[in-house]
């Protein structure tokens, strides 16, 4: 080695630089750290001696006819994965190459292994999957609730086999009070994604319809791959009502599940999802009966009460005739004595008024001595010239009466005789 | 509340309609703010619903109708499996 030589590092050193190991290593996986199309791979190939020691994680040798590949699934991946790598799968694997400084290896660490047969199909799954997503077409915010009791369900599937038998039979036991309408589509092959679009168009055009299942029975990853179409998820996407996906069963998930209202495990739960359960109704309806009927024996009972204590404040407020009519004797009684006393006051008057009479009458006068003498023809006699000498005189006293005959007669003043 | 419907008015209107109608009369009883004379007309009106949607549920069968299939390809059952 000359002096003042570049070196493999670009710094002008003198003589060679030693590196050590470890920083050789730490070197090299910064470059593969670095590189991104290292960082997100697929990579396909044949599984070969893979390893489960007692750490829980998976060690195996990708290769094809004419190269190796050192490979790794961590603990927590494998229990992820659907598969296992077998001796001999041909598998498409997907992870990131990493350097592995301890051993200055390199490896890949994956997270992603799929059948090779599949694996084509799973990337372009994958791919349409992450596009649409991105796209916004499987947010959450974008489903529709279902209507609590439609009326009119559309359903596209096959109008032959099973699928559209457990249908009707489903919605005959759960809910027959709506009506189906079928829009036939194939669903399987390499026409059935244009005709599946072109049966939900069909349906979309009828706006009376609440809401429609897209339905199919399980079947392998081919067979379900028109539920993966790009089109018919954009035209699922475009459903004016809400759309239930029922496609295959429930470890298959098409593209079509994600752009769904509603993502059912299968046909027949997607059936059952879209109607209420009527087996429920009657109670349901007995329940609204006997609320009625509570309600309104609450309101007759309440009149009742109402009428009730109406009753007693009418009561409460009624004159009480025992005390009017003891108030009324009274009142009699005191006009009775008062009457009486009035009367008794009147006769007093009047028996004074008589007594006065009296007083002044000729009886009186007689009672206190007096006497009226009086002729034979009843002129009282005031003078004694009225009267001849031997004529008969009549004289009144208080008690009776005196014949007599007049002796004799003098003319004097009274005054003085009764001195 | 509506007026009350004839028997044939019933008859015709889809059923959670008929559903829908006798949970407000409930609600309404239930609120108890009506007259007990309109109270009653509504209990009536109520079981008649009732009865309705019984009737209903009793005679009801599924209906179906299919889309023509003139004009699309997809929708001949040749060859087509299960589902």
């Amino acid at each position: 080695m000359g002096i003042e030589q570049p070196t493999l590092w670009g710094a002008a050193q003198v003589g060679p630089r030693i590196l050590r190991v470890s920083d050789l290593n730490r070197r090299v996986r910064t470059l593969l750290d670095a590189d991104t199309a290292l960082t997100d791979v697929w990579v396909e190939g044949e599984v070969s001696s893979p390893s489960f020691p007692a750490s829980g994680h998976c060690f195996f040798t990708l290769k094809d006819a004419s190269s190796q590949l050192r490979a790794v699934i961590f603990r927590e991946e494998l229990a992820r994965l659907a598969i296992r790598p077998t001796h001999g799968a041909a598998v498409i694997c997907h992870g990131r190459v990493r350097a592995y400084e301890p051993q200055g290896t390199y490896q890949l660490y994956v997270n992603e292994l799929t059948p090779a047969g599949a694996g084509d199909l799973h990337a372009q799954y994958e791919a349409l999957r992450l596009r649409l997503a991105a796209e916004g077409l499987f947010d959450d915010a974008r489903k529709r609730s279902l209507p609590r009791w439609p009326r009119r369900v559309g359903v596209v599937t096959s109008p032959v086999g099973a699928v559209w038998r457990d249908i009707g039979n489903v919605l005959r036991r759960r809910y027959p009070l709506i009506e189906l309408v079928l829009s036939p589509s194939v669903v399987q092959g390499p026409t059935a994604a244009p005709a599946i679009v072109r049966a939900l168009r069909r349906l979309y055009a009828d706006a009376s319809l609440d809401l429609i299942i897209l339905a199919r029975g399980g079947g392998s990853l081919e067979d379900l791959w028109c539920f993966n179409d790009e089109a018919v998820v954009r035209c699922l996407v475009q459903a004016p009502m809400p759309v239930v996906v029922g496609v295959g069963h429930e470890s298959d998930v098409t593209l079509a599940d994600f752009a769904a209202d509603l993502r059912a495990p299968t046909p027949s739960a997607a059936a059952e999802l879209a109607v209420p359960d009527g087996t429920q109704l009657p109670a349901i309806l007995g329940r609204l009966r006997d609320r009625a009927s509570a309600a309104l024996l609450g309101r007759v009972a309440e009149r009742r009460r109402h009428l009730e204590s109406e009753r007693r404040a009418l009561a409460g407020l009624a004159p009480n005739l025992d005390t009017a009519r003891q108030r009324a004797a009274e009142l009699v009684d005191r006009g009775d004595r008062a009457l009486r006393a009035s009367i008794e006051r009147r006769r007093l008057t009047v028996d004074a008024l008589r007594d006065g009479l009296r007083a002044l009458g000729p009886a009186a006068t007689l009672e206190r001595g007096y006497a009226v003498a009086r002729l034979g023809d009843g002129r009282i006699v005031r003078s004694p010239d009225e009267v001849p000498i031997g004529s008969a005189l009549e004289v009144v006293v208080a008690r009776g009466r005196l014949e007599t005959r007049v002796e004799s007669a003098s003319a004097e003043r009274a005054e003085d005789l009764l001195r | 509340m509506s007026e009350p419907a004839t028997d044939e008015e019933l008859a015709t209107r889809p059923f959670d309609e008929l559903v829908g109608e006798l949970q407000r009369i409930v609600q309404a009883l239930e609120a108890g703010s009506l007259g007990l004379e309109e109270s009653i007309g509504l209990y009536k009106e109520g079981l008649r619903l009732h009865a309705a949607c019984e009737e209903r549920l009793r005679a009801a069968e599924l209906t179906i109708t299919e889309l023509g299939r003139r004009g699309v390809p997809g929708a001949e059952p040749t060859g087509q499996p299960d589902g």
